[in-house]
């Protein structure tokens, strides 16, 4: 009996936490219509960078989907031509895509880039409602080219961009 | 492909001598006179010479592209009537060669390995001629030119710019060399 | 056998045949030393010298000329003042070998830092990136970081084809030499060589048409770099991405061994085959495969392949169910019917093939028809089921007969070839052309085209006495059939009776068109009966586009491609390609050899066998078979040739000397080893009883013989045809005496 008036007693105090939190700014945000701001060295969906002429940095290697531990990189490489240039060097990655659902964002793919091509970037997390939109291919995931720069293939006077690993890659310490 | 016949028309007596001198099971000993034959009628060794070379020693053109690819005396491009090497290997260049060299290029307005516009003289640059003993030395035209000085240089040039077209360098202390 | 040599390798005691080179000696008992030029198929020539080591010999009293030994007796080791090239140095009694040293480890070190110092850093888009003797090496013995500036490294043409099926990155050449040495040592093409020296050496061709042999993509597979690359297979996959499956050739009767690289692709939604490599069987391929092995792959995913059995309503075919097309085929099969059997289909498949025409009473040939008349007198005087191509060498006699081995066996060009001109046997050419083969012919008889069977009759049959082995390889350019088993029939009459046929290197050896043509017809022999006038349904399993057939009013073509032929049939059933599915083969030297399935199935397409059985319900035979392994272990049961064959049996493996194909590399490039089996001969007739001679009647030739136009490596066909990469190459016309 004793313990039933310490119950109710309870109730209003329990309450009346509800309802001062109702009237509170809530902490949670509608994701992923509403976006929270990421810290600029937040390491979120991988993107493939480009040169500042335009050119992809892949290269097509194929050496982040080796170091992916959790097979989400898939690379199928092609010949570059002067005519039809999409990155330096011979090859580069006629497809490129990544199952996001299969990625746990570990970031051995930037690692293993010869080029820095690939680098995990303060951009949202993927969302989608079916296994296929989070199939992200090239075209997702490539960026666009610098301002007033042409985007690839480009068409390159020969002998310009023979080799795929330049001799000291800029790595931008920036952010 | 098109065979080529310069040699065999213009040269026949020769070749037959040059292939007389080998068993014919082992004719493809032949191959470095046969050169230096294609080379004095084609002018340097051409791919047109090339390919008569093989033809005549049943090779494949590659196997005679091989050996005038190595051998610098064999020319694979248009060269000038003079060919003048000069060595600039340590000995020469003890003695002097490096600016000896220059001097040439100065003289001859070309740098090394070109070839003057009139077509006249090719300037090289050689590896050891095995003549250290009395260096700067020079070949012109396979002929040795011991004790180089600039002004012996210049003597000789100018000689062989208005020679008489014999081919013949005009040097008292030449010493020929058969290389055949 | 040779006199045996003892020495010791690094403390462990070895004992090869005089003779044996120390890198081979120390491969024998596991010990690596390095190697780049060296390739155990080839001559050493120690270019590279990464193979140095420390090598000791006995000091030799040079008064008593006797071996000079310490106080215990034990013979004091001279060792040489500096390391000596271990591939150029064969082994000597009680020779002293140390591999690890630290002069010798700092030997290669230095080798690599040299080779290194202008190698470009391509290793992320280099073909050979993963499977590289060059990048394998350095991780074990190069040094860590390279004294040479970067800046300083030379750059070179990175695109230099050298033929179009062929590229040449001259900045990654190493210049070891291997694909030179093997295009005038093995293939005797020498259109490579080597151009300038020092710095500028580079590998050049300078023939016409450039790099243009039947061999060149053995080169890219012994090139320790990836220096050269194939048109088919240039940055086409990473090596760790591929998966690999034992497969056969299908295109000529040689058998060569395969690797069938496959890997996932986007265009065609599943698996295909990157890249075919050779499989190392010393017996049959060695580690070679010619180069219609190795481009022609494509049709086995080629925009028309068969998914989906098809039948022809108002003049057009459609789609149909399995259901649907085995009912129709085996309603219309009900009718007086002929079945036609390309030689390319497995032995399963023309085993129930025959079981079931047999039971239906049915019409049965075999297409090409040419070989099946001498197959069975190729068969009973065949090479020995020991035979051994490397054997054959001094006294002993090779007879090629009215074949081009380099067109229609190119395999066994090389092989015969190397007994020839390395070994010393003799060659004897009979042809109304010159071949490839006449360069090493000690003696060259010529005849008029097709008269090859008159001219074997003319000669003596005891003309070859007195050698020790005699190999005659023959083929059937212009001849019609009965010629053509004149000629076998000559040509085994001289066996029989000259005492060579049942010897193990003696024997015949038919050039025939595809891989499993004597298969096919020890299959086929004795429920073959000859199409009439009469045949209602024709049904043809794998017949090539320009076979003729015998007229008839339903036409079924069972194929893996939308041919020439499926494309006027009445009903297409679609057949697995080898890829696919497993069965077996049978060689030209009766070789039984399994293939294994590298491939996912396509559509709804079938394996020839399953089709048959189908079929053969709606007959009420009464098969149950679920795989090729079960209705292979029938074949032995009722074939009495293959009686003493089983899957078990085809598939084993034996090490293999020299060791190829393993981690190691270096030593013989990225050929596979053997793992799916070495396959096994049955034996000849006339290895089981003695043969009495043939009775020979010797045919004038006919036209249709002379029409028999040479088989070309790459004459036109439907497979050929879908490869991109071979099409420049296609001979159109056939070639006319």
């Amino acid at each position: 009996m004793q313990n039933f008036w310490e119950y109710l007693t309870k109730i209003p105090v329990g309450l009346a936490t509800v309802f001062k939190t109702l009237f509170e700014k809530p902490v949670t945000i509608q994701y992923p219509e509403e976006k929270k701001p990421m810290s600029p060295r937040f390491r979120g969906r991988h993107q493939l960078k480009r040169y500042e002429d335009g050119l992809e940095r892949c290269i097509g290697c194929a050496l982040c989907a080796a170091a992916c531990p959790a097979d989400a990189i898939y690379v199928e490489a092609a010949e570059n031509t002067n005519e039809e240039r999409y990155s330096p060097g011979e090859r580069y990655a006629k497809v490129y895509e990544i199952n996001m659902l299969r990625c746990i964002f570990c970031g051995y793919c930037e690692d293993a880039c010869p080029t820095n091509a690939i680098v995990l970037e303060p951009i949202e997390f993927p969302t989608g409602y079916t296994r296929e939109s989070l199939i992200y291919t090239k075209s997702m995931l490539l960026e666009p080219p610098p301002p007033g720069v042409p985007g690839t293939p480009q068409q390159t006077p020969p002998g310009k961009y023979d080799r795929a690993i330049l001799p000291f890659p800029p790595i931008d310490e920036s952010v | 492909m098109e065979a080529h016949h310069l040699l065999r028309e213009k040269r026949t007596s020769e070749i037959e001598a040059i292939l007389a001198k080998y068993p014919p099971e082992r004719k493809r000993s032949a191959i470095m006179p046969l050169l230096y034959l294609a080379q004095e009628e084609y002018g340097y060794c051409s791919p047109e010479a090339m390919r008569e070379v093989a033809e005549i020693l049943d090779l494949d053109p590659t196997e005679v592209k091989s050996i005038v690819g190595f051998y610098t005396m064999f020319f694979e491009h248009p060269v000038g009537k003079y060919v003048i090497d000069v060595c600039d290997d340590l000995p020469c260049a003890l003695r002097g060669a490096d600016q000896f060299v220059s001097h040439c290029e100065r003289k001859l307005g070309i740098r090394a390995g070109q070839t003057t516009p009139d077509g006249k003289f090719t300037l090289r640059t050689v590896m050891c001629i095995a003549a250290c003993d009395r260096a700067p030395v020079i070949q012109v035209n396979r002929v040795y030119h011991y004790d180089m000085t600039e002004e012996a240089f210049d003597r000789l040039v100018d000689a062989l710019a208005n020679e008489n077209g014999t081919g013949e360098a005009p040097n008292e202390q030449k010493q020929g060399l058969d290389v055949l | 056998m040779a006199e045996l040599v003892n020495l010791t390798i690094d403390g462990i005691s070895v004992r090869v045949p005089k003779g044996t080179l120390v890198v081979d000696a120390a491969k024998s008992v596991g010990i690596d030393i390095p190697v780049f030029c060296y390739h155990p198929k080839l001559k050493p020539v120690g270019m590279c010298r990464m193979c140095l080591v420390d090598i000791g010999t006995p000091k030799i009293d040079p008064a008593t000329r006797q071996v000079v030994r310490d106080e215990k007796g034990q013979p004091v080791i001279v060792f040489g003042p500096k390391l000596t090239t271990a591939c150029t140095t064969p082994v000597s009694e009680g020779m002293v070998v140390r591999t690890a040293t630290e002069q010798v480890r700092a030997a290669r070190e230095d080798v690599l830092e040299f080779l290194l110092a202008s190698h470009p850093l391509d290793c992320p888009i280099c073909d050979k990136g993963g499977e590289c003797p060059l990048q394998n090496l350095t991780m074990a013995h190069g040094p860590t970081v390279s004294r040479f500036d970067y800046d300083l490294k030379f750059h070179n043409d990175k695109h230099v084809p050298l033929g179009d099926l062929i590229f040449l990155d001259r900045e990654r050449c190493i210049q070891c030499g291997r694909c030179v040495r093997f295009q005038s040592e093995i293939a005797d093409d020498p259109v490579l060589q080597f151009h300038d020296r020092g710095r500028g050496m580079e590998i050049v061709t300078f023939s016409d048409p450039p790099f243009d042999s039947y061999f060149g993509g053995n080169t890219t597979d012994i090139c320790p770099v990836g220096a050269l690359t194939t048109a088919d297979f240039r940055f086409k996959a990473r090596p760790w991405e591929l998966k690999t499956t034992p497969s056969l050739c299908t295109h000529c009767a040689v058998g060569c061994n395969l690797a069938l690289n496959t890997r996932l692709e986007t265009k065609t939604g599943g698996y295909e085959i990157k890249r075919v490599m050779p499989r190392q069987n010393e017996q049959v391929n060695e580690i070679w495969i010619c180069d219609k092995g190795r481009y022609v792959h494509h049709f086995t995913r080629a925009e028309d392949r068969l998914h989906y059995p098809l039948i022809r309503q108002d003049g057009k075919l459609v789609e149909t169910t399995w259901e649907q097309a085995l009912r129709i085929a085996a309603d219309r099969l009900e009718r007086p019917s002929a079945i036609l059997v390309g030689d390319r289909i497995a032995n399963e498949d023309a085993f129930l093939i025959a079981q079931f025409a047999k039971a239906i009473g049915a019409a049965l040939e075999q297409r090409p028809a040419l070989p099946a008349h001498y197959a069975d007198v190729a068969r009973a005087v065949g090479i020995g089921s020991d035979a051994d191509f490397k054997q054959l060498g001094a006294g002993d006699v090779i007879l090629v007969v009215n074949g081009d081995v380099e067109e229609e066996a190119p395999v066994w060009f090389l092989r015969l070839r190397q007994a020839v001109v390395d070994r010393g046997a003799k060659l004897i050419v009979a042809h109304h052309r010159s071949t490839k083969m006449h360069r090493y012919a000690a003696a060259i008889h010529r005849y008029e085209v097709g008269q090859a069977a008159k001219w074997a009759a003319s000669q003596r049959a005891d003309w070859l006495q007195g050698a020790r082995n005699v190999l005659i390889v023959f083929g059937d350019e212009h001849l019609d059939g009965s010629s053509a088993r004149a000629l076998a029939q000559t040509l085994a009459n001289w066996l029989i009776l000259g005492g060579f046929a049942g010897k193990p290197n003696s024997g015949l050896l038919p050039l025939y068109p595809h891989a499993n043509t004597q298969g096919v017809f020890d299959m086929l022999e004795h429920a073959t009966r000859p199409a009439n006038e009469t045949t209602d349904t024709l049904w043809l399993v794998g017949v090539g586009a320009d076979e003729p057939a015998p007229r008839a009013n339903f036409i079924i073509v069972q194929d893996i491609l939308l041919t020439e032929r499926a494309k006027r049939a009445d009903l297409v059933l679609p057949a697995l390609s080898f890829a696919e599915r497993e069965g077996t083969f049978t060689s030209g030297d009766r070789r039984v050899q399994r293939f294994y399935r590298a491939l996912p199935p396509l559509g709804e397409a079938k394996p020839d066998w399953w089709i048959v059985q189908e079929i053969a319900r709606r007959f009420e035979l009464p098969w149950r078979y679920e795989a090729p392994a079960q209705i292979f272990a029938a074949i032995a049961q009722q074939v009495p040739r293959y009686a003493e064959l089983s899957y078990e049996r085809i598939s084993r493996v034996e090490p293999q000397w020299p060791p190829m194909g393993r981690e190691d590399l270096y030593y013989g490039g990225t050929v596979y080893d053997n793992t799916g089996g070495l396959g096994a001969r049955y034996a000849a007739d006339a290895e089981r009883s003695a043969l009495s001679p043939y009775d020979v009647h010797v045919p004038e030739p006919t036209l249709a013989g002379l029409e028999r136009t040479p088989r070309l490596l790459y004459r036109d066909g439907e497979l050929i045809r879908r490869s991109a990469v071979l099409r420049a190459h296609i001979v159109a016309e056939p070639l006319t005496a």
